[in-house]
């Protein structure tokens, strides 16, 4: 498990982080969301030690993490870095060997990952030559060389073409099918709706909802319940308890139901009417869910 | 829920000093491929045997004196060498049966002069134009001859003249001036590798700060890390360069007979070898803090510029010291940190060094390290992440991390 725990960090009177706190289990692909500036890559550059936090810390199953954990850590910084001039094959290697590998294991390794993203012709290509998606590309297999324990990947499909992300999505869920907890921050909200079983959304410096996307959708304010019941008068569901009537027309209402409140008792009125046609939650996407998140009070977090 | 970590048989924690070896390594074999680098250390190896090849012809120069003699006997030959000996000249003598045939080779320039009837009354010396050396001569080997002449027609038995003795009040005197020059070669070479090296340790620097990829490292290593492997890495490499210069240069030197004492030659040039590593030592750390604090390499100069004047004075002061190696600038220079591997090496070529001094520049210079490594250390660790402008000195001193 790798455990987030209320991280504080201030750059002289910015408040950067006012307490951030999540966990990730292995093999779970937790997308990190926020606005820009919300302090996500502030976050990641605290836990692989590229800034101190002035509280809080990081752990990796139950011990903080030191340098020796984080050469298990896979990364991929929002900054991308390699060294122009040194060849793909090369640069792959040494990071591999940097992480710990010896030295046929860690070629072999780079070999591997070359191959695997689709490199495999430009192994002996200086960095600098190639386009900027492969430039991506690379900089993910040096995240990926060593095999690592945890990911921490800073916008890793920013700038890529959908069949990129395809493929490093693919790559990703292969290493959480491993057992490989990865976290990863983006602002491409459906992806993360697609790929992540859970999800923090960081907001004015602190997580503001985290969990699966579907306990983000139950614990969402009011909770959205369609009820199309054609012979129903307007007000059929104003009487019951915990129910707010949002829109009604023609049969067709908008019911936000409180914490608490019972679904079951408000089908059965609805079916008391007489006919019902339809009874479902309205799913809000992630995209409401993390608009409602980041522009609500900081107090609701799950 | 701490799920067994994924197997990694083939991974082991690095130590901090096989994580120096790694990118010392990658320093070494990235550098020793670049064009750059190769055509470079080609120029200075030819550099180096320019000058030797310059050496052996100004000194092949040694004149030698070609004198043209008609009816002249093994008695005159014999006293025109002595007498070219007392000038510091190789006298050749040249026979001729007939004046004609000297006046040619006079003429030709084949002979510098053409001695006639030297043993009669009236001896005659032919030249192109004026006399010089060889009027000089010629007339100090007629007048022994003459003088020998009259004597024993006067029946004095010559005794053998004694032999002078020569007491040399400083014997060293010559070999010391020449271990001066042969230092101060070296010192020019110490001076351009120590700046090309220094410049080579920053620009590595620039490099991983603007490719971003020092984010990446420091993920994995520790900023002193990251630096003494780059120092280590750059400095094998100068030494091994320097010794490649010095072994070509002294081979050169014997080969070509330039100098008289090889011992001291070869002393002298592992003196200066062992004061490039110091020098090395204490410059790469100063360019790679400076290098740290910007972050694009047109930046560069700028805070390269002050750092590099430090050498710049310590070859300037050391050609003086070649010449003058008791001035009191000299002296006192010898032991100022970054001009002592300059200035000393000079000193201690020149014989004027006593070796309480040189232990104590040394120690001085060692004590200057270890500050410079520290707080240079400290400045580059600061500055490593910030990237954009230019960093303050003061701002990378007070970064925590």
């Amino acid at each position: 498990m790798l455990e987030i725990d209320g991280l504080v960090k201030a750059y002289g009177s910015n408040q950067v982080l006012k307490g951030v706190s999540f966990s990730v289990a292995p093999g779970q692909m937790f997308g990190f969301c926020g606005s820009n500036g919300a302090g996500k890559t502030t976050t990641m550059r605290i836990a692989m030690g590229l800034a101190r936090a002035d509280a809080g810390e990081v752990r990796w199953t139950g011990r903080p993490v030191d340098d020796a954990v984080r050469r298990r850590i896979g990364y991929m910084p929002e900054e991308r870095g390699l060294y122009p001039k040194m060849k793909v094959g090369e640069q792959l290697t040494y990071f591999a060997r940097l992480h710990g590998m010896d030295a046929a294991p860690a070629a072999r390794a780079a070999e591997h990952w070359a191959e695997r993203l689709g490199l495999g012709e430009r192994r002996n290509d200086k960095v600098e030559k190639l386009s900027l998606g492969n430039q991506q590309r690379v900089q993910l297999a040096a995240a990926l060389v060593s095999e690592p324990d945890v990911l921490i990947l800073d916008e890793p499909f920013s700038g890529l073409d959908p069949v990129g992300v395809d493929s490093l999505a693919e790559a990703l869920l292969d290493q959480c099918r491993r057992g490989v907890p990865v976290v990863f921050s983006s602002h491409q909200l459906d992806l993360v709706e697609r790929l992540c079983d859970a999800v923090g959304i960081l907001a004015r410096g602190s997580i503001v909802a985290s969990g699966t996307v579907d306990e983000l959708r139950s614990g969402a304010v009011g909770r959205q319940l369609r009820v199309v019941a054609p012979d129903a008068p307007d007000d059929w569901a104003a009487a019951l308890p915990g129910v707010r009537v949002v829109s009604a027309q023609r049969g067709d209402t908008v019911l936000e139901l409180a914490p608490g409140a019972d679904d079951q008792q408000v089908l059965a009125a609805a079916l008391a009417t007489g006919r019902v046609a339809h009874f479902a939650w309205r799913e809000p996407t992630l995209v409401e869910l993390f608009r409602d998140a980041v522009t609500a009070t900081p107090a609701v977090a799950a | 829920m701490s799920a067994p970590a994924p197997a990694h048989s083939d991974v082991t924690p690095n130590s901090p000093a096989r994580m120096v070896r790694l990118v010392a390594g990658r320093e070494i074999s990235t550098r020793i491929r670049d064009k750059g680098f190769l055509v470079g250390s080609a120029v200075l190896v030819l550099l180096i045997l320019g000058m030797l090849v310059f050496q052996v012809a100004i000194n092949s120069g040694t004149d030698t004196t070609r004198v043209a003699v008609v009816g002249g006997d093994a008695a005159v030959s014999e006293a025109l060498r002595a007498q070219g000996d007392a000038l510091g000249t190789e006298v050749e003598v040249v026979d001729y049966d007939d004046e004609g045939a000297a006046r040619t080779a006079v003429q030709d320039g084949e002979v510098e002069g053409a001695l006639l009837s030297p043993s009669g009354v009236q001896p005659e010396l032919l030249v192109e134009s004026g006399g010089g050396q060889v009027e000089t001569l010629v007339q100090g080997a007629v007048q022994g001859l003459a003088l020998d002449r009259q004597l024993s027609d006067a029946g004095v038995q010559l005794e053998a003249p004694p032999e002078v003795e020569v007491v040399a009040l400083d014997p060293d005197a010559d070999a010391d001036l020449e271990a001066a020059i042969v230092a101060l070669v070296g010192v020019v070479v110490l001076y351009s590798l120590l700046l090309l090296f220094g410049q080579f340790v920053a620009q590595g620097v620039v490099e991983e700060k603007s490719s971003r990829v020092v984010e990446l490292l420091l993920a994995t290593m520790k900023p002193w890390q990251l630096l003494s492997g780059k120092i280590i890495g750059l400095g094998l490499l100068g030494l091994a360069q320097m010794l490649v210069i010095a072994v070509i240069g002294v081979a050169g030197a014997l080969a070509f007979d330039v100098v008289e004492l090889p011992g001291r030659l070869i002393g002298t040039v592992l003196t200066v070898v062992a004061w490039f590593v110091l020098g090395y030592a204490f410059y790469a750390a100063i360019f790679a803090a400076a290098a740290s604090l910007v972050s694009r390499q047109e930046d560069l100069g700028s805070v390269l510029t002050p750092a590099t004047l430090l050498p710049v004075v310590g070859l300037v002061i050391a050609l003086q010291a070649a010449q003058d190696p008791t001035s009191t600038l000299a002296r006192v220079t010898s032991f100022v940190p970054g001009l002592s591997p300059m200035v000393m090496a000079v000193r201690q070529a020149a014989g004027e060094a006593a070796l309480w001094e040189v232990a104590v520049a040394v120690l001085i210079m060692l004590v200057s390290i270890a500050v410079i490594v520290r707080v240079g250390g400290r400045i580059y660790a600061g500055a490593l992440l910030r990237t954009g402008g230019k960093v303050k000195l003061r701002d990378a001193l007070r970064a925590e991390s």
